[in-house]
């Protein structure tokens, strides 16, 4: 006989899927992010063969499906180059380099949008190149990028799901479990979309808070 | 191991099959969008608040949902209620109704936009709310919107990889299958990543004309 009622032990179940989860989020955004800025850099520094093939790549990354990159990483790697990639492993690898490609762009974009007479200014009072990259335009771009930045995140944070497909016990794979044994699929799916709705509107949130906090420097303070 | 293409010869009408299917439910879901998407958007634009709220909680739900959860609500949840539909039908109903949430942001954009002049126009021409709506307000609403429609589609592209998990054999699944035919799921998962790259590469590089096309009026405004 199967055991098909909801137990207190499956809240203890939901709320490690939440973790798993967000602890993934958190280091796949922490390091998407890190090599999507180096990228950013690379390409403002204009290094040859360098910038181009990482548009290239990012271009790739964006316009093909996270499942297929997920599926190349978890069951191609291993057949190829005779590794042994665990699920987390390849979570963590798809998602941060799924992630990077997304930052670079918006990178791009936010030190494109510093205006070049700032930086012919800053050229002329001889600042080093990678002076006017931190002290000019790195502040003004960061206030620039949360807005998109948190719209990613908010995106990556839904992308984490489709890790459940190659196994990760993530919270969606949590309520395909639960799924399975309650057969209560709307209880199941609306609770595990809840958790999902109210993570997203957290780090909107979050987002929200820091974009009023980076932009208070640059608005009008009066004469 | 060697990087060996040949071996997926014997399935590319296999693999066309599917990319086939991924082309039929993406077109049949970008109609299902772009209709709910434009019902939504009336809503979200409308005078009366309730509507307005009513529509604005619609799309944030399913904006801010992982697509696989709300699919496995679907995909699980219909026959609880006594409806029984095949995979690809339920796959078509949850793309649809994940892209009228990103569709009517297009559309309501596109109608936000237009010039209150118009309006007025239309009214002291004595023409009704309803004819103004169907026939100013959408065809210029839908027209500027084209674009960002295309994105939605795009990611519509992409998004219907995920119909894979529910057995829907599009050409994700085509290629699960091929994978475990051939034992080379490098090679079908690196294929698959360039195809549907090139795919929505094709498919922007056709959106971009057909806003050209449909804004050739508004060609020196626009520039």
């Amino acid at each position: 006989m199967r055991y098909s009622d909801f137990t207190t032990y499956d809240l203890l179940l939901l709320a490690q899927g939440l973790g798993v989860t967000i602890g993934l989020f958190l280091v796949t955004s922490l390091i998407g992010l890190v090599i999507g800025v180096l990228w950013g850099v690379v390409r403002f520094y204009r290094i040859p063969l360098l910038t181009p093939l990482i548009t290239f790549i990012a271009e790739l990354l964006k316009n093909s499906p996270v499942l297929v990159q997920l599926f190349l990483v978890f069951f191609g790697f291993p057949a190829f180059f005779h590794l042994n990639v665990t699920p987390v492993q390849a979570a963590v690898v798809t998602l941060s380099a799924n992630t990077a490609a997304f930052i670079y762009v918006i990178a791009v974009s936010a030190i494109e949008s510093v205006g070049r007479e700032q930086i012919d200014a800053a050229r002329a009072f001889g600042l080093s190149r990678w002076q006017i990259l931190r002290h000019v335009i790195a502040p003004q771009a960061a206030a620039f990028s949360i807005g998109p930045l948190t719209a990613l995140l908010v995106n990556q944070l839904q992308v984490t799901s489709l890790i459940s497909v190659i196994g990760v016990m993530d919270l969606a794979k949590i309520g395909a479990t639960l799924n399975l044994r309650t057969l209560k699929p709307f209880i199941v799916w609306a609770v595990v979309g809840l958790l999902y709705y109210l993570t997203a509107k957290l780090i909107a949130a979050v987002g929200a808070r820091y974009e009023t906090r980076l932009r208070r420097f640059s608005e009008f303070r009066g004469l | 191991m060697q990087f060996d293409l040949t071996i997926l010869g014997p399935y590319l009408g296999f693999l066309g099959q599917g990319a086939v299917l991924t082309a039929v439910i993406c077109l049949l879901s970008l109609a299902g969008a772009v209709v709910l998407g434009m019902l939504v958007a009336i809503a979200r634009t409308s005078q009366t608040a309730w509507i307005r709220r009513l529509a604005f909680i619609y799309v944030d739900v399913f904006r801010n949902i992982p697509f696989i959860v709300q699919l496995f609500f679907f995909y699980y949840g219909l026959p609880e209620i006594g409806i029984y539909i095949d995979a690809i039908t339920t796959g078509v109903i949850a793309l649809s109704i994940a892209g009228g949430a990103y569709a009517s942001d297009a559309i309501r954009s596109g109608i936000l936009a237009i010039d209150n002049g118009i309006l007025e126009a239309a009214e002291v021409s004595g023409l009704s709310k309803r004819i103004t709506f169907t026939r100013i307000v959408l065809p210029i609403a839908l027209r500027t919107s084209v674009r960002p429609l295309g994105s939605v589609l795009i990611n519509m592209i992409l998004t219907s990889s995920i119909l894979s998990t529910i057995t829907v054999n599009e050409l994700t699944g085509q290629a699960k299958i091929v994978a475990s035919d051939t034992f080379r799921p490098f090679e079908v998962y690196a294929v698959l990543l360039v195809v549907y790259a090139a795919l929505t590469w094709l498919v922007s590089i056709g959106i971009s004309h057909l806003h050209k096309h449909l804004n050739r009026d508004l060609a020196s405004e626009a520039a």
